[in-house]
Order: C-alpha cells, then sequence, then structure tokens
C-alpha cells in the first residue's frame, strides 16, 4: 500500500451491497465514468473493486462519491491513537495534516485534551502502522487506543455477520413458512389433519402469518431496489421485490376484497409470497457462505503474519509488535516460534518447516548465511538473524498480495457472464411485460382452462380471472429469469483454484493465466537453471596442440577463470569454482566485457583473452579446427565446451556439465501424457542441446538461441496456431515469459514481486509446473459446470414460466417453484465450488513423499549473464 | 467532478422523461383493454398499474443512464 500519491496506481477499495452480477456492472460503470480511472475489475466474490487509477485526477474520496452514487458502499472503519507530545493547536494541526496525507484516511479529530486522535479510513488502503509513522515523522509518539481489529479480522467480522443475518432471515422465513404451506395444503394433509388445527387453513391467517416474512426477511429486497432505482440503477433484488410484492399484493386484495375481480379466494398467493421469500433468502445464504469459504486462501495466508517479534537491542530482547520492525534489526527466534520478518541468519543453526508457504513438505536446515522467510515457523532450535524485508517488501506480503490480485482480476469468462447477466436484468423485465400483454390479450382467451394447475401442486387454476393468471404468468417469469447464481459461478471457482495452487508454491498472477493455462499445446523449457540444476561444473580441461608453447592445464585454468572473474553466468561461476577446486591462481583481469550469447573477453597481464563458444572464436576469426573433433565427443555426452583463445590463437578448451534435476523426467512424461508438445529452448550448441533433451525425454530442441531471440521463436510458434507457456528463469528470461501465452517463472524463491511471467513456481521443482496445469484445468472445468449450473435453470425455467407449454401440458410454475429453482441453483454452484477443495494434483504432497528436493526452496542462484543461455 | 447539484439535475430532468413515458404505457395498454375483448374495470385498472410499474423499471435505468451521459458531454 504505498500512501504517496503517485501518478498511475492501482488500488483495491471495498464495496459493500452487492449482491449479484448486474450490481458488479453497476459499480464498475459508475467508477469507469470518472476522469482518470483506466481500468476497473470488481470482484463480487470479495466484495473488492480493482481500480488502475491516475492519482493526480482522481481521489480516493471522488470513488467513494461515485459508488455511493449508484448505491453501494465504501465501508470505513475507525481507531483511536492515543497522541503524545502534544502541546497546542498548531501540534494538533501537525498531527491532523500528516494523518489526513495519508490515502485511505477520509478524516483525522485530534483531541488535545485527552491527547487521542481518531481516525476515519478505508480498511486496505492504509495501515495502522502507516498511521502511526506519519505521526512519528511528525514529532509525535503514537499509540494504538484500542486494538482495533486488522483488516483480515473486521473482513471476517463482515462476512460472518452477513452469514448470520442471512442465517435469521431464513430460519425465519423457513419456519414460518412451513406454516404458510401446511395451511395452504391443509385439505390435502388427509389424516394429519388431526393434528393441525383448522383456523391455521384460514386465509386470513396465512395472509398474517405471510406478512412478517414478507415485511421481515423479504424487506431487504425492497429496501436494496428502493435505492438502486433512486440512483437509476436496476438490479436482481428489483426482480424478487416485484415477485414477491405482486404475488403478496395480490393475495391480500383476493382476501380482503374477494369480489374485487383479481381472482377470488380461489387466486391468494400467500404461500408464493412466503416461499418465495424463504427460497431466495437461501440462495442468498448459501452465497454468504460461499464468499466467506473461498477466500480462505488468503485468510490462511494473512493469519500467518505473526503480531508480535523479539528484538535484539544490545543485551537485551525487547517484544515488539512485528509491523514495527526496521530492516537491519537483529531478531532472535526460539524453537516453536514463528519468524516474524524476512531475513539472513547471522547465528544459530535450526531447521524451518516452510510448508505454509512454499508448499516444501520437509523442514529446511538453516544456518549462518540462509535467508529465512516470515511467516514460516521454526522448529528445532533458536537462531539470530538480521532482518532484510519488512512490511510489504516481505515474502509473505508480496504473495498475499499476488493471490489477492489474482484473486480480484476476471478472467475473460467471467467478463461475458457479467456482461450477459449484467444487462439481463432489463431483458428480463421487458420480457415479463411482453408475457403479461400476450396472455391478457391473447392467451387466457385461447388456452386458459379453469382445470389446470400448477406444476407439482393438485390445486387447480379455477376461478382465476384474466389479470390474475396473466400476472402469474408475468411474476413467474421475473423471478425465473433471475441470473442469481451466474455472478458467483467464475469467481468463487476462481478463487478456490487459485487458494487451491497456493498450497503448493503455485501462484497464479491472474485470472486470466489460469484460463490460459488450460488451454495450452505447447510448453517450452528453458534449458540452463530449468530442466537442469544450473550448477554446472568443470569436468574436462584440454590444451590444444596449437596452443602457445609450454602452457599446462593448469594455465588454460588460469586463463579462463580469471577471464571470467567477474562474471554472474553459471558457466563462469563452474570455471572459476573448478580453477580454484585444482589450484590454479584467479587473478583481476586489466580489462572484462560479456558478450550475451557467446563469451567473454579480458585482458590478463597484457594479453587477450577470448573465452567462448564456436560463434565468438568463428566472429574473432580464430581457427579451431583442431579442437572441434575433441569439442564434438564432449558435447555429445551432453556436456558444454567453451573454447579458450589467447592472443587470437587457439588454447584450449573447458567443458562443463549441468545435472539434470530431480524430477525433471518425470515432469516432462507427464506433460506428454496430458497431451502437451514439449520443446527445450537454449542457446546451447545442437549437439550439447539435443543430448540433455533426450535424457529427459525432449524431442523438439531449439538450439543456439540467443538470449534475445527466445522471445521470437515463441512467437514463431504462435504464428502457427499454437498456445505456447514457457517455462524460465522470471528474471533472465523475461521477454520470453511475457511474450508466451503463459510464462511461467520457477525457482523464484520467495522474492515474487520482481518476478516476470504469469504464474509463478517458487519451489524448484519442474513438477510443480505439472501442479500448476493441472490445477488451472481442474478450475477451468469447475467454472464451466457452475455456469451451467447457473444457466441450466434460467434457460429450462423461462419458456416453463412464460406459459410456453401450457397449452399442451395445461401446467404453470408456480412463483414458489421459481424461487426454489433459482436456490437450487445457488446450491449447485456453491456445492460444485466447494468440491474444488477435493481436487488434489498427481504430484501434490501425498505423490513427492519423502524424496522432496529440500535444497534451495528460498535460496537462488544470482542472476546469470546472457553468455551461452 | 459531479456534484449533488448535478446529481439532482439529472433526477429531476429524467424524471420528467421516464414518468410520462411510463405511465404513457400504462395508459395505453388500458386503452387497448377497454377497446378488445370484454375485460372487466379491475383486470383493465390492474393491468394498466403492472404495466406501468414494469415500464418505470425498465425506463428509469435508460433515461437516466442517456441524461447524464448528456451532461457530463456538455
Amino acid at each position: 500500500m504505498d500512501t504517496s500519491p503517485t501518478a498511475a496506481e492501482t488500488i483495491s477499495l471495498p464495496v459493500q451491497g452487492m449482491t449479484c452480477a448486474s450490481c458488479v456492472s453497476h459499480v464498475e460503470g459508475a467508477l469507469k465514468d470518472l476522469p482518470g480511472v483506466s481500468q476497473v475489475v470488481v470482484n463480487l466474490a470479495t466484495g473488492k473493486v480493482t481500480v488502475d487509477r491516475d492519482s493526480s485526477l482522481v481521489t480516493i474520496e471522488d470513488m467513494r462519491r461515485a459508488v455511493a452514487d449508484v448505491g453501494y458502499n465504501v465501508p470505513t472503519a475507525e481507531i483511536t491513537l492515543d497522541v503524545r507530545g502534544m502541546t497546542c493547536a498548531s501540534c494538533v494541526a501537525h498531527v491532523e495534516g500528516a494523518l489526513t496525507d495519508l490515502e485511505g484516511v477520509t478524516a483525522a479529530v485530534v483531541n488535545l485534551g485527552l491527547g487521542t486522535s481518531r481516525v476515519s479510513y478505508v480498511p486496505g488502503l492504509v495501515a495502522v502502522s502507516q498511521m502511526k509513522r506519519a505521526v512519528r515523522g511528525a514529532g509525535y509518539e503514537a499509540l494504538e487506543r484500542s486494538q482495533g481489529l486488522d483488516a483480515l479480522d473486521r473482513e471476517r467480522q463482515a462476512r460472518e455477520e452477513e452469514i448470520r443475518r442471512q442465517g435469521r432471515n431464513l430460519l425465519i422465513a423457513g419456519a414460518v413458512g412451513l406454516l404458510v404451506m401446511i395451511g395452504t395444503f391443509y385439505d390435502m394433509l388427509g389424516p394429519l389433519r388431526g393434528w393441525i388445527p383448522e383456523w391455521l387453513s384460514y386465509k386470513w391467517v396465512i395472509g398474517l402469518l405471510t406478512t412478517p416474512i414478507v415485511l421481515g426477511p423479504g424487506r431487504q429486497f425492497f429496501s436494496n431496489s428502493w435505492r438502486g432505482l433512486r440512483h437509476g440503477v436496476t438490479d436482481m433484488n428489483l426482480l424478487y421485490a416485484t415477485g414477491i410484492g405482486a404475488a403478496y399484493g395480490i393475495a391480500v386484495i383476493n382476501t380482503l376484497f374477494p369480489q374485487a375481480g383479481f381472482g377470488g379466494e380461489g387466486a391468494t398467493f400467500f404461500e408464493s409470497a412466503a416461499l418465495l421469500t424463504a427460497f431466495i433468502v437461501l440462495g442468498r445464504w448459501l452465497e454468504a457462505l460461499t464468499r466467506g469459504r473461498t477466500s480462505e486462501a488468503i485468510r490462511k495466508l494473512m493469519k500467518l503474519q505473526p503480531k508480535l517479534a523479539r528484538v535484539l537491542r544490545g543485551a537485551t530482547e525487547e517484544e515488539i509488535p512485528a509491523d514495527e520492525v526496521q530492516v537491519g534489526d537483529l531478531l532472535l527466534v526460539r524453537p516453536g516460534e514463528s519468524v516474524a520478518v524476512d531475513g539472513l541468519v547471522e547465528e544459530g543453526y535450526s531447521a524451518v518447516d516452510e510448508s505454509m508457504l512454499t508448499g516444501e513438505s520437509l523442514p529446511v536446515e538453516k544456518k549462518a548465511g540462509d535467508q529465512v522467510i516470515g511467516g514460516t515457523l521454526n522448529k528445532t532450535g533458536a537462531f539470530k538473524f538480521r532482518a532484510t524485508r519488512v512490511g510489504k517488501e516481505t515474502a509473505l506480503a508480496q504473495i498475499i498480495k499476488l493471490v489477492e490480485d489474482a484473486q480480484a482480476s476476471k478472467a475473460p469468462i467471467q467478463k461475458l457472464a457479467d456482461w450477459v447477466a449484467g444487462h439481463f436484468i432489463l431483458g428480463v423485465h421487458v420480457l415479463a411485460v411482453l408475457v403479461f400483454v400476450f396472455w391478457f390479450f391473447f392467451g387466457y382467451r385461447l388456452f386458459f382452462d379453469p382445470n389446470s394447475s400448477f406444476i407439482l401442486s393438485p390445486y387447480t387454476l379455477g376461478e382465476i380471472g384474466v389479470f390474475g393468471f396473466s400476472l402469474l404468468l408475468s411474476v413467474t417469469v421475473l423471478v425465473i429469469s433471475c441470473p442469481c447464481a451466474v455472478g458467483l459461478a467464475t469467481p468463487s471457482a476462481m478463487m478456490a483454484g487459485t487458494g487451491k495452487a497456493a498450497e503448493y508454491g503455485v501462484l497464479f498472477k491472474a485470472a486470466q493465466a489460469i484460463e490460459n493455462a488450460s488451454k495450452l499445446q505447447t510448453m517450452i523449457f528453458d534449458k540452463t537453471g530449468t530442466l537442469t540444476r544450473g550448477e554446472p561444473s568443470v569436468t574436462e580441461v584440454l590444451v590444444a596442440a596449437t596452443a602457445p608453447g609450454g602452457l599446462t592445464v593448469q594455465d588454460i585454468l588460469r586463463f579462463a577463470a580469471s577471464a571470467e572473474k567477474n562474471s554472474e553466468h553459471p558457466l563462469g561461476e563452474a570455471i572459476v569454482r573448478g580453477a580454484l577446486e585444482r589450484g590454479a591462481e584467479v587473478s583481476d583481469p586489466e580489462h572484462f566485457q560479456s558478450i550475451p550469447g557467446h563469451g567473454v573477453e579480458a585482458t590478463l597481464q597484457d594479453r587477450a583473452i577470448l573465452l567462448g563458444n564456436r560463434r565468438l572464436m568463428t566472429q574473432r576469426s580464430v581457427d579451431i579446427t583442431g579442437l572441434v573433433g575433441q569439442a564434438e565427443r564432449l558435447e555429445g555426452e551432453g556436456k558444454t565446451v567453451m573454447f579458450l583463445a589467447v592472443d587470437g590463437r587457439p588454447t584450449g578448451l573447458i567443458a562443463v556439465a549441468d545435472t539434470l534435476k530431480e524430477h525433471s523426467r518425470e515432469a516432462i512424461q507427464r506433460l506428454q501424457r496430458l497431451g502437451l508438445e514439449v520443446a527445450m529452448i537454449t542457446g546451447d550448441n545442437a549437439r550439447t542441446a539435443l543430448a540433455i533433451a533426450s535424457q529427459v525425454g525432449i524431442d523438439r530442441v531449439l538450439a543456439e538461441v540467443l538470449p534475445q531471440d527466445k522471445a521470437e521463436e515463441i512467437k514463431k510458434l504462435q504464428a502457427q496456431g499454437k498456445r505456447v507457456a514457457m517455462v524460465g528463469d522470471g528474471v533472465n528470461d523475461a521477454p520470453a515469459l511475457a511474450q508466451a501465452d503463459v510464462g511461467m517463472a520457477i525457482g523464484s524463491g520467495t522474492d515474487v514481486a520482481k518476478e516476470t511471467g504469469d504464474v509463478i513456481l517458487i519451489k524448484d521443482d519442474l513438477r510443480d509446473v505439472v501442479v500448476a496445469l493441472e490445477t488451472a484445468k481442474a478450475t477451468m472445468r469447475k467454472v464451466k459446470q457452475n455456469l451451467f449450473w447457473a444457466f441450466f435453470y434460467n434457460t429450462l425455467g423461462i419458456p416453463l414460466g412464460a406459459g410456453l407449454f401450457y397449452p399442451v401440458l395445461q401446467l404453470v410454475v408456480s412463483p414458489e417453484l421459481a424461487g426454489a429453482m433459482m436456490a437450487v441453483s445457488s446450491v449447485s454452484v456453491t456445492l460444485n465450488t466447494l468440491l474444488l477443495k477435493r481436487f488434489a494434483p498427481s504430484f501434490g504432497s501425498a505423490g513427492r513423499g519423502a524424496t522432496a528436493d529440500r535444497r534451495r526452496s528460498v535460496d537462488r542462484l544470482p542472476a546469470p549473464a546472457a553468455a551461452g543461455d | 467532478m459531479e456534484t449533488e447539484e448535478f446529481d439532482r439535475d439529472v433526477a429531476r430532468q429524467s424524471a420528467r422523461r421516464y414518468i410520462p413515458i411510463s405511465l404513457g404505457v400504462g395508459i395505453l395498454f388500458y386503452v387497448f383493454a377497454t377497446l378488445t375483448g370484454d375485460n372487466t374495470l379491475v383486470a383493465r385498472i390492474g393491468g394498466a398499474v403492472w404495466v406501468t410499474l414494469l415500464s418505470f423499471i425498465v425506463s428509469t435505468p435508460l433515461i437516466t443512464a442517456r441524461i447524464k451521459r448528456r451532461h457530463r458531454s456538455s
């Protein structure tokens, strides 16, 4: 949360009051109309809206107003801070000014006498720790007066309150509705009538029972509709309100004035109003439950954030709030405690459980020099570490943000569903008018049969007149057309899917990434560091016959290692390591230059050194004919050969071998079984590349590709109509990852923020690629199933409700049956989404057993230079 | 930026349009219901009220959005 206004930024606002997809489109429309807002994405499931804005053109207050204008609310919270050090009115102005300068703070009122400041703010945009820092920055001290709830607790409270509220409504509507039903069908109860008082069947008693249902649990639909209409918007509440209101109104008239001509006592539809209300409230309760459950992934991650930290100041230990730890602080962690922030171990030794963040099933050993991650659990020993990242920079905060952003984003399929649902409401009302007009002027006269009845009801329609019959069908159409579950169908599945993937250390950056990953046809793997460990080592050193006289293997290594001393490339590092291991002297070159895709050139003791591949030698006219035979033999064994030339003469070669990652072959085979074409891309020569590819089971190899050309190769495949994923190092393969339809950055460690790519794989395990793909496919399957269930009942119900089959079947759908069908669609979507919790990818924890690679779950290679690969 | 005055202005101008439109549709319904068939007074009035209500619901957001757009562009 960056609170200093910048030109362009993305913020997330909570919005209350949204209940359906049409609400989503109203809020989006209201915000998009503001100048300075470039993009708006609303997530109904999380109740949040993500806005890309130019903060110099549009403020938080403008956005709050725009949302309020269409009948919704951006909630604010309040907190009271104790402020110390104020002495006069100007102190008051300083503190208030410091607080209101923070974006997200809507008001700050300081009481000098009490020494307090009451702050109103939008939760999620600004944290209490930032307020305290701002006051400190103004020269005063601030403490929380009351332990205010953090954003997570507030959000959970709001959801639980909503679940409780709808649960209470359901209880009332359900219990009383049951009595209404018993009274309505009294004549059909047979021997059970002995248990039930006859007065329960009197119309006025049924009316009295229905009234509290409509005015109690049903009131929310009327008040929400009125609020919307006042602002010129229509939503699903309106459908319910008109349906319930019409059924109840006609029933009241027919009870009090049976001779009024609305159908008489035979056309009182109190049970319609009562049961319709009950079923719709059931749907609302289920939706509230779904919204609460599917954000569990975020909740679990947020719960990992430790509240306290043990900081060492000199010889004393001090326990402070974790959000007050500064970079550079020395912290102590005892066995059984959580690590407060990210850092580097300075002293001690322990094993840390990182499974909650990375999915790594075995505890990871930590010693001096190792990184630790905030939120992980220390198991056995105690250690001290220096804080390197705090607050929003920590890995946990980055992961939470990433998962939140992904859950807030919209997949293309959802955009379509929301657009359809948003425009549906008006269409449904138009349809209701047409149905009414048709049956009033034509249908009743042509087709009405007094002996016809409701579906699943023994009662005939009897004396109902033209108006009553037409109104009945019109109301039923309103209710049965409502796409209540559409708004939740996609986002609930996406949230469950991203949460499920995060359990395995697979982070999808956006919902679109899930949709794209489910449709992939081709998968391209980078070689070094992706398929291989990226820790090559020197295997052979050969002196060329054409080398200047007296040069030995040690000299070859000395020249090569000195030239590579300043290189960050894995091959260069391997040569330096190999030289040191063999006792060769490694000096600083006078001059060094890396030539991406070719090698390096350097000057050592006035001698010109060239170290690199064939391309480099050819370019610099170094004749390596005498070394080619040996080079080809070594490359055939899967080794990378680098030629050394000194002062323009071929001097020797060095062979470096990298080993495949432990589960490379397994992962590739699984991908091929999933029907994907798998290829490898590398800057290495073709011979070496083919040797490595055959070890891992890949048939297609794109070799000798310069780093800057990898993206082009992907483009060529895409031009063939293929959907391509690229798996590589997130920092070095950035252009290729960005070009691919899905870019997967593997082995990112936990510094996820700087990774390019649509999918971040925290662990260095290729099986996570399979996990990502399988989870994406499972999620999209769930989305499509949910949309099917959401629309199925509408598609089936509209012709039924409109009376299309009435002339043949002499059956009509009652309004309460229509409401029941809508509740069933919500139940279907909710239950179907929850089933995703049981999904386990083939390489989930159970599938990995004890062979999980424990190494380097957090540590990662330094970013290699571009030479070679 | 929009002000409350802007909102009130839009609301007033929109109401001046969608109310007569809705009432007009209702009246039209009543006239047709009277001229065709032998519908009772109650059925004609009930039908006119229902059609008016639905027309109001359909026309309100459409007209309000249009008026808002026109105001902003001017």
